[in-house]
């Protein structure tokens, strides 16, 4: 099934089409199809939440459940403790299993659709965009626990909270580019998936979630060569995680309370993030025409 | 416009499409890097090629041909779904294709909420989608299950529904493939009907199909495809006839070189 919005459509093969043009289609053909991004959404909600056992449930335990894995895990290694270290931690997880979701299940999003792709003339980016915005739900469930947690530390329940939002608009911007990248590229490299799995991981490794970056910084390595302690700090989860640490458990050695995340470089990560999008979103439109060739 | 003045409703000039085998079907990055590595040249070949077809409104083209002729990468590129490689394709009016019932379903939703899902696909405004509603249900005629889940369904049903959308939105073109043969009797019946109406509301119509009685009863223009190219196009009987006629002389050609080989030709090639 397909239609034309317009009345007339030529097509041509001539397929020279600059950048900014793809952009600017690219961006109007989500604005437009803004309802079925809805529709899509609202269908992988109700996949998620009616054939599990527990069906909601899962979403709330999932990121508490990981948690504990990593409290365990940690305080077996780890020498030096950090007071409230399941807070500590779970302000990086709850934003990381967003992220890592949302990536895993977006390499799959367009070859997942691939017999409606060889029948129906839409926008392909709907799926990406659909995919990382179900994963909006997700994190607002794992903010459950997350209240939970801070009940039970009521020093920390301040207004900071109210900055979760801002800093969660910055990293969809960013998951949405990564979304959109991963799933145009499956397209052509089907292993991608097993390769996005263990980039993610060890990403998850080097960014300061399960320790600070203060504590980072003190590494040897990183003082002997700057320029690793620079891309450590320019590392997108950097940012963010310090962002979600600061409003929701405050200062990394756990005296200080909860404070204003450093706004500057969310601004510039959202506009790094904007750019890397824009990048995204051509590189996608350019595959695009070959997808039903492909698939 | 001199376009207009002629009054088609699709008219495709030199259309070639080009398949990169390189790049086909569940290629792996080991792989990718393997053929760079040993400097293997691209591997092409083109589905269609110099295909030159006309249509006027009113008119019903039926498109026919072996497996792999090119009939459904014609119909994608009608479609909007493939890029030409060379060529052009003029498409005129709005176009809905039934190239495959009921893709855009999911089968945990009910059967309206796919209607708003498949309406959403195919670029409705909702209030469109809204309009349509009871036109697609009563048509697909699926009674209560509507409000069901669509993994409740049999098979037929989906079709139906699927027909139903498909075919609701009044499309200038219809791009048909191989979906006459869905569903029970009655239904076929009825989808018949239903297209024909079409044809009759002096709206275009491409369809694939095996059923040569529908392309001498139904069409009034056929055109054959073999291996990607137009073999010959005009009245419907020729070229059934013609198509019959090479469709018989391959198959004498296949048991004539399985015996030659030795081999019993039982197993009649199609």
């Amino acid at each position: 099934m397909s239609s034309g919005e317009s009345a007339v459509s030529i097509r041509h093969s001539s397929g020279a089409v600059s950048p900014l043009t793809l952009l600017r289609q690219g961006v109007t053909e989500i604005l437009s199809r803004r309802r079925l991004v809805r529709y899509l959404v609202s269908a992988d909600m109700k996949k998620r939440g009616s054939d599990t056992l527990l069906g909601n449930l899962w979403w709330v335990l999932d990121p508490l459940l990981q948690m504990v894995v990593y409290v365990v895990f940690v305080t077996v290694i780890s020498k030096r403790a950090t007071p409230d270290y399941p807070l500590f931690i779970f302000a990086a997880i709850l934003p990381w299993k967003w992220f890592s979701a949302v990536t895993g299940d977006a390499t799959t999003s367009v070859v997942r659709q691939e017999k409606l792709i060889r029948s129906i003339a839409f926008p392909k980016l709907v799926l990406p965009v659909a995919e990382t915005t179900a994963g909006v739900v997700g994190f607002a469930w794992g903010l459950v626990p997350l209240a939970g947690l801070l009940i039970l530390d009521s020093n920390r329940l301040t207004l900071m909270l109210l900055w979760i939002p801002v800093i969660a608009a910055v990293q969809y911007v960013f998951t949405l580019a990564m979304a959109i990248l991963v799933s145009a590229a499956n397209v052509y490299f089907r292993d991608l998936g097993n390769a996005v799995g263990h980039v993610l991981r060890l990403w998850w490794f080097l960014s300061p979630g399960l320790y600070s970056l203060a504590s980072l910084e003190e590494l040897h390595t990183i003082k002997d060569h700057p320029i690793i302690g620079f891309l450590a700090a320019a590392n997108p989860f950097a940012i963010l995680f310090e962002a979600y640490r600061s409003v929701i458990y405050g200062t990394a050695d756990g005296v200080g309370m909860p404070f204003a995340p450093d706004v500057a470089s969310l601004f510039y990560l959202l506009l790094a993030s904007f750019v890397f999008l824009g990048i995204c979103i051509v590189f996608f439109k350019r595959l695009e025409p070959d997808f039903a060739k492909v698939l | 416009m001199s376009n207009a003045r002629n009054g088609y409703a699709i008219s495709v000039e030199d259309l070639g499409v080009q398949y990169n085998l390189r790049f086909n079907r569940k290629i792996t990055l080991r792989q990718s890097f393997a053929n760079v590595v040993l400097r293997k040249p691209p591997d092409r070949f083109w589905a269609l090629r110099n295909v030159t077809v006309q249509l006027s409104h009113g008119e019903s083209l039926a498109v026919i041909g072996p497996n792999g002729a090119g009939k459904s990468t014609l119909l994608q590129v009608l479609a909007g779904i493939m890029r030409p490689s060379e060529g052009s394709v003029d498409v005129r009016g709005q176009v809905s294709g039934l190239l495959g019932l009921g893709v855009g379903f999911d089968v945990e939703l009910s059967g309206i909420e796919n209607i708003l899902l498949g309406g959403a696909f195919l670029g409705l405004p909702t209030r469109r989608v809204e309009e349509l509603l009871p036109s697609i249900v009563e048509f697909a005629d699926i009674g209560q299950f509507i409000e069901a889940p669509l993994k409740t369904y049999s098979a037929g049903m989906r079709a139906r529904l699927g027909f139903a959308i498909a075919t609701a939105v009044d499309p200038d073109i219809l791009l048909l493939d191989e979906v006459l043969a869905t569903g029970d009797a009655n239904f076929r019946t009825k989808s018949k009907a239903r297209v024909i109406e079409i044809v009759k509301a002096a709206k275009a119509v491409v369809l694939v199909t095996h059923d040569m009685e529908w392309v001498t009863e139904y069409c009034n223009r056929a055109v054959l495809l073999e291996k990607g190219r137009v073999i010959l196009e005009g009245a419907p009987d020729e070229v059934v006839a013609l198509h019959l006629q090479r469709t018989e002389e391959e198959t004498q050609r296949r048991q004539e070189a399985a015996r030659a080989a030795g081999l019993d030709p039982v197993l009649r090639p199609k």
